[in-house]
C-alpha cells in the first residue's frame, strides 16, 4: 500500500517536472520521423554516368538489350545541370544503380572532375568489340576497382549463370523478415524506452536530494526499499508508455505486446537500478552525469553488431544491451521465440534485484542513517 | 524521554569529533532547549537523536529506543521539523501532507486541520513550490505533528517568521506541551529559548558547557542591572549600571543627582549575555 501510494504521488511528480515531458516529446518525434520520414526499405542506389561513344546504331542496339535484360529497367527523360547548362538525358533505373546516359565525353569528364560521380565511356572499335573506360574517385578500394575490370567480362557472364542455376532451399520455412525501418525499432525501444530510465532515475533521485525530502522520508518508518521502488514504478511507467507511442502506430497488432510488456519491465528495471546504483556515489547530477554517459555510450555499442550482422563478435554479446536488442527483435517479430523472450527478461530480473539490493544498502548508508 | 551518555561524533570517523563526551536527559513533558552557535554541534546531537546519524562512541535513548539499535517503530512516535523547510515543491500543501501521512502506521491528523493551525487552509491547493520561504516553513513545522508525536524535535522553529506567525508557532509549541509533549528544541535564538524552555544546555565547539532552566541561570549568573537615559551638557547619553557593583552604584548616584534623567529602568540580564559570559563566546 504505501509503495503504490509512493508509485502515485512520484508519478504526480513525475508529470509536473521536465524529464518526463522530455520522454514523451521524443518518443512523439520518433512516431513522426517513423510514420512520415523513415522509408519501409532503405535503398543505396549509386549514381552512373555513361556516355556511349558509338554509331547510333549500334547505341540502340545497347540500350535495348539493356532494357531488355531487366524488367525492372525503366528509362525516363530527365533534365541535370552540366557545367551550368541544363541538359536532356537518358535515365535507367535498375534494382540497385541510376544510369544516366549522356551525349559526350566532355560531359562525362564534367561529372567525374566537379560532380564526383562514377563516370563511363563505353567506345565500340571496328571489330565492334566494347571497350570500358572508367573515370574513378580515387578513393575507391581495389576489391571495388577488380570488380570493374571482371564485371564486363564474357566469364563474369557465366558465373551468374551458374549462381542462377544453384538451388537454394530454406530451412524454416515460416521465417519473417522485418522490414528495414522496423528492424530499427528495438533500437528505439532499448535507448528510447529501456536505457533512458538509467539517466531519468538519477535525475528524479538528485531532485528530491536537492529539496532535502529524503531527509523526511528517513524520519518514517517506511523503509528504503519501498521509496526506491516507487521511483523505479514511474520510471517503467514512462518506458511503457513512451515504447507504446511508438510501436502501436508503427507496428499495429503484429507484435506480441504481453511478451512486449515482460521484457519492457524487466530491462527498464534493470537499467532504474543502475542508474540508482550509480546515483549514489555522486551529489549532484552534474558530477554523475560523466559516469551516466560513458554507461550509456558502452550500452550502445552493440547496436553495431545489430545493424552489421555479419561483425558479432563474443566480447560483444556479454553487453546487456546485446540481448535487449535481439530480445525487442524477436517480440517485434512475433516468431513465437517465446522461450528466448522470457529467459531474457529473466537474466535482467535478476541482475536489477542484484543492483537493486546493491542500491538499497547504499542509500541506507548515504542519505539515512 | 532522551538519555545521552558520553555521546561522540566525528564526520570524518576519525579522533576528530565534532561533538564530545556530550551527556544529558531529557524528562517527559519538558521543553529542553539545545542552544550554542552555528556549528557548535547541535544539529548533529539532533540528527544523532533522530536517527539520521549513526552513534561513533557512547550511547543514546530517545523514547526507550535504543538509537545504536533504532527500531523503525520509534519513527511513529518521533516528529521533526526541519530548519530548512524540505517539502515536495512540485506538489501541494495538502498533497505534501496527505503523502507524508500515509507513510506512518498511526492514526494521523487530518491534514486540513494540520494547515489551519498555522494560517495555510486557504493555500492547501497551491503547490509548495509558489510558497514563500515563511510558508514553506509554516508546512514543515505542521508536517512534523502529522503522527501525533510524543517527542517532538524542532530545529529553529522561528526562523524567517514574522512576528505574529512566529507568536502562533511558540503558541502551537506551549499547547502540544501542555498536552504531555516532550520538546527538544535546538536554536540560536535565545529569546524563544527564554520563553519556551524549561531546561536548556549551552553548547560550544561540542561540548555541553551548561544545562540549567533559564530562572536558574539569570539568578545564577544575571546581575540585575538599572538603564539609565539622562542629558548631559546638552546631549542625550544611554548607560547601564550593576546594583551590585559599588562602583556601579555610585555612579549612578552621580548621575541622579547632577543631570536631568529621561528614563531609568530596572533589567535583568538577557539569556544571550548570560551565554557569552559562561561560554566566552557570541551566538552567531
Amino acid at each position: 500500500m504505501k509503495v503504490f501510494s509512493g508509485f502515485l504521488k512520484e508519478l504526480k511528480l513525475a508529470s509536473r517536472g521536465f524529464y518526463f515531458y522530455i520522454e514523451i516529446f521524443m518518443a512523439v518525434l520518433i512516431l513522426i520521423l517513423f510514420l512520415f520520414i523513415v522509408p519501409d526499405e532503405f535503398s543505396a542506389k549509386g549514381e552512373e554516368y555513361v556516355f556511349l561513344d558509338m554509331p547510333k546504331e549500334a547505341k540502340d542496339v545497347y540500350l535495348k538489350g539493356l532494357t531488355g535484360e531487366d524488367l525492372l529497367n525503366q528509362r525516363k527523360n530527365v533534365k541535370i545541370k552540366i557545367d551550368g547548362k541544363d541538359k536532356n538525358v537518358d535515365l535507367y533505373e535498375t534494382e540497385d544503380s541510376s544510369l544516366y546516359f549522356l551525349e559526350s565525353k566532355e560531359d562525362i569528364i564534367y561529372m567525374a572532375d566537379n560532380k564526383r560521380k562514377i563516370s563511363l565511356i563505353i567506345k565500340m572499335d571496328e571489330d565492334h568489340n566494347l571497350a570500358y573506360q572508367y573515370y574513378l574517385q580515387g578513393y575507391e578500394s581495389q576489391k571495388l576497382k577488380n570488380l570493374i575490370r571482371v564485371l564486363n567480362l564474357e566469364s563474369a557472364h557465366l558465373l551468374q549463370e551458374n549462381m542462377d542455376s544453384l538451388e537454394v532451399r530454406s530451412i524454416s520455412i515460416d521465417s519473417k523478415r522485418l522490414s528495414d525501418k522496423e528492424n530499427m525499432l528495438p533500437s528505439v525501444l532499448v535507448f528510447n524506452g529501456s536505457l533512458m530510465g538509467l539517466f531519468l532515475i538519477a535525475a528524479y533521485i538528485f531532485l528530491d536530494r536537492q529539496e532535502g525530502v529524503i531527509k523526511a522520508y528517513a524520519l518514517t518508518p517506511s523503509p528504503v526499499w519501498q521509496y526506491l521502488m516507487s521511483k523505479i514504478g514511474v520510471i517503467v511507467f514512462i518506458s511503457i508508455l513512451s515504447s507504446m507511442l511508438v510501436l502501436l502506430p508503427v507496428m499495429g497488432l503484429k507484435p506480441d505486446y504481453l511478451l512486449l510488456l515482460v521484457l519492457l519491465i524487466s530491462t527498464a528495471f534493470f537499467s532504474s537500478a543502475l542508474g540508482l546504483l550509480i546515483a549514489s556515489f555522486y551529489d549532484s547530477l552534474i558530477q554523475a552525469f560523466g559516469t551516466i554517459y560513458v554507461f550509456m555510450i558502452i550500452m550502445i555499442l552493440p547496436n553495431m553488431a545489430y545493424f552489421l550482422p555479419s561483425w558479432s563478435p563474443t566480447w560483444i554479446k556479454i553487453f546487456p544491451t546485446y540481448s535487449m536488442l535481439q530480445g525487442f527483435k524477436s517480440v517485434i517479430l512475433a516468431n513465437g521465440d517465446a522461450a528466448y523472450v522470457l529467459s531474457v527478461s529473466a537474466g535482467f530480473l535478476l541482475m536489477g534485484l542484484i543492483m537493486f539490493f546493491l542500491a538499497n544498502l547504499r542509500y541506507k548508508k548515504i542519505l539515512f542513517r | 524521554m532522551i538519555k545521552v551518555k558520553n555521546l561522540y561524533h566525528s564526520y570524518k570517523k576519525d579522533d576528530i569529533y565534532q561533538v564530545k563526551d556530550v551527556n544529558f536527559e531529557v524528562e517527559e513533558g519538558e521543553i529542553f532547549g539545545f542552544l550554542g552557535p552555528s556549528g557548535a554541534g547541535k544539529t548533529t546531537v539532533q540528527n544523532i537523536l533522530t536517527g539520521l546519524l549513526e552513534i561513533h562512541k557512547g550511547q543514546a535513548e530517545v523514547a526507550g529506543y535504543d538509537m545504536k539499535n533504532i527500531s523503525k517503530d520509534m519513527f511513529n512516535k518521533i516528529g521533526m521539523s526541519f530548519e530548512q523547510s524540505n517539502v515536495y515543491s512540485k506538489l501541494t500543501a495538502l498533497e505534501n501532507l496527505k503523502f507524508y501521512a500515509k507513510l506512518f502506521d498511526v492514526e494521523t491528523r487530518d491534514p486540513k486541520d494540520l494547515l489551519k493551525l498555522v494560517g495555510l487552509e486557504d493555500k492547501a491547493n497551491m503547490r509548495a513550490g509558489e510558497f514563500s520561504k515563511g510558508m514553506k516553513h509554516r508546512l514543515t513545522f505542521v508536517r512534523s505533528m502529522i503522527n501525533n508525536p510524543i517527542m517532538w524535535f524542532l530545529d529553529e522553529p522561528t526562523t524567517g517568521l514574522d512576528p505574529s506567525i512566529a507568536a502562533d508557532i511558540k503558541n502551537i509549541i506551549r499547547e502540544k506541551n501542555k498536552q504531555g509533549v516532550t520538546i527538544f528544541l535546538t536554536s540560536h535564538n535565545m529569546f524563544i529559548a527564554d520563553e519556551l524552555c524549561h531546561r536548556v544546555a549551552f553548547i560550544v565547539d561540542g561540548e555541553i558547557k551548561l544545562i540549567d532552566s533559564p530562572r536558574n541561570l539569570k539568578l545564577q549568573y544575571g546581575d540585575k542591572m538599572i538603564e539609565v537615559d539622562y542629558i548631559k551638557d546638552g546631549e542625550n547619553i544611554n548607560d547601564s549600571f550593576s546594583t551590585i557593583l559599588n562602583e556601579d552604584k555610585k555612579k549612578l548616584k552621580e548621575i541622579i543627582d547632577n543631570y536631568e534623567i529621561q528614563t531609568m529602568h530596572s533589567k535583568e540580564a538577557s539569556l544571550e549575555e548570560i551565554f557569552i559570559k559562561v561560554t566566552g563566546r557570541g551566538l552567531v
